[in-house]
């Protein structure tokens, strides 16, 4: 019950119970008028408690538009995100909706990659008995694709993509098909092993809704996690988007995600 | 006409069967589906609802302004308290103390961020926390590292 329920002016539903009401010929419509009567009157007084518990709360999804910003040659790989992440959202063990991987190319050309437990407990020294010329950390999340697989598929309209540009998984709705997973090029949901739904990264809904930052984002001690609005006039994670050589993950896909790569090796899958 | 009695019947299931179906249909459609698109919009709202975990940027400082400010003068400014301590909710509510904040001083804490790894960015301060300690005489080489070891000369708050 929030204040995205809102009282519909002349809804379907009140205008059946008027036509019910008037075809009293039919006992059988009567029947079925009555307990339209009965019905909308008790959701119209839950949405009048609604209203007066969310007043005082003035967030409108239709006035942002989130981007996401990860400056690579920043991260030193210590997993306070995923950690962090984990407190926040109560995210299974295992499961992860951010992680980080680690990137090892020698000189050859051969790429080494590794996220034990998604780089939760950080990361061990790794030899790979190789020339290694350039290594790197890559912080990994949902990339909230604006042209997103997993919401084109899901069959009962469970995954979806917000007005203020996230997509969202409604647990409620949600089936368990597990489509979606299989969907994401990026590997950013998984089922969860208590509800039984898909579960993925929300960019912390429930803290950017009150003007916090993504958990993960907040944990980052050296900035290489950043987040913004392209809303919000003066943002400065929108302006290094728009100013800076930055890339996304799998061009190839067509998904045009709102996450970004600052300093991103083209051997990053 | 014989076939009018036919045509009404038909024509009453028809009727049964349409109003059954919007009554149904009322059943199966949750409220807000469609309203934004194919999803339901009051769940959005549900996501607002979750509990925040870790505080806003400074809510420790508002009891703990002290050690913010020593902790601003040094290195360690960029570091969110909970990162090595734990997350608000555990240790206040409501403005209120509720349990004490864990700290941990183990080595493996502080390894996380200053261990040595090849793919941390060179100019990150880092070592190989096992050979600095043989180096430092601090304990034999294959001995386990003394649990505290790296706060014994490094203080997180005042680095
Ligand atoms: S917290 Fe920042 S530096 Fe640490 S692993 Fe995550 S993105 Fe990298």
């Amino acid at each position: 019950m929030n204040e995205y329920e809102k009282e519909e002016p002349a809804s379907r539903r009140d205008f059946l119970c008027g036509a019910a009401q008037q075809a009293a010929g039919a006992a059988i419509i009567l029947a079925f008028g009555e307990q339209l009567v009965a019905f909308s009157e008790a959701a119209a007084g839950e949405t009048a408690a609604t209203a007066e518990a969310s007043a005082g709360v003035p967030y409108d999804p239709l006035k942002h538009r989130y981007l996401y910003l990860i400056d690579v040659a920043k991260c030193i790989g210590c997993g306070a995100c995923v950690r962090a992440c984990a407190l926040e959202n109560d995210v299974p063990d295992n499961h992860f909706r951010t992680w980080v991987e680690r990137y090892m190319v020698s000189r050859t050309g051969e790429v080494t990659t590794d996220s034990p437990n998604g780089g939760k407990d950080g990361f061990e020294p790794l030899l790979t008995g190789q020339d290694i010329t350039k290594a790197f950390f890559v912080p990994k999340l949902c990339n909230h694709c604006s042209q997103s697989p997993c919401v084109q598929l899901c069959p009962v309209g469970a995954s979806y993509r917000s007005p203020d540009g996230l997509i969202l998984v409604d647990e409620k709705r949600c089936i368990g098909c597990g489509y979606c997973v299989q969907a994401c090029p990026y590997g950013s949901r998984f089922i969860h092993p208590e509800t039984h739904t898909a579960s993925k990264c929300t960019l912390c809904y429930h803290r950017i809704t009150k003007g916090m930052l993504p958990a993960c984002v907040q944990a980052c001690p050296t900035g290489a996690r950043r987040f913004g609005d392209t809303q919000r006039p003066g943002d400065e994670v929108t302006e290094i988007v728009a100013s800076s050589p930055v890339r996304i993950l799998k061009p190839e896909m067509n998904t045009e995600p709102n996450c970004y790569y600052l300093g991103l090796s083209q051997e990053v899958r | 006409m014989e076939h009018t009695k036919h045509l009404w019947r038909a024509f009453l299931i028809l009727l049964v069967l349409g109003v059954a179906g919007i009554f149904v249909r009322h059943f199966l459609i949750p409220e807000s589906f469609g309203e934004q698109g194919f999803y339901r919009y009051t769940s959005l709202g549900e996501f607002k609802e979750k509990p925040v975990i870790h505080g806003a940027v400074g809510s420790c400082t508002s009891c703990h302004q002290e050690i913010a400010d020593t902790k601003t003068a040094g290195k360690h400014a960029s570091v969110s308290c909970e990162v090595c301590h734990a997350p608000e909710s555990v240790h206040a509510a409501g403005g209120q103390k509720i349990a004490d904040m864990p700290t941990n001083p183990s080595h493996t804490l502080c390894a996380t961020c200053h261990q040595f790894l090849e793919a941390r960015p060179k100019e990150f301060p880092q070592v190989d926390v096992t050979q600095h300690l043989i180096d430092l005489g601090v304990m034999a080489k294959g001995e386990a590292i003394p649990d505290g070891a790296c706060i014994v000369c490094h203080q997180p708050h005042t680095l």
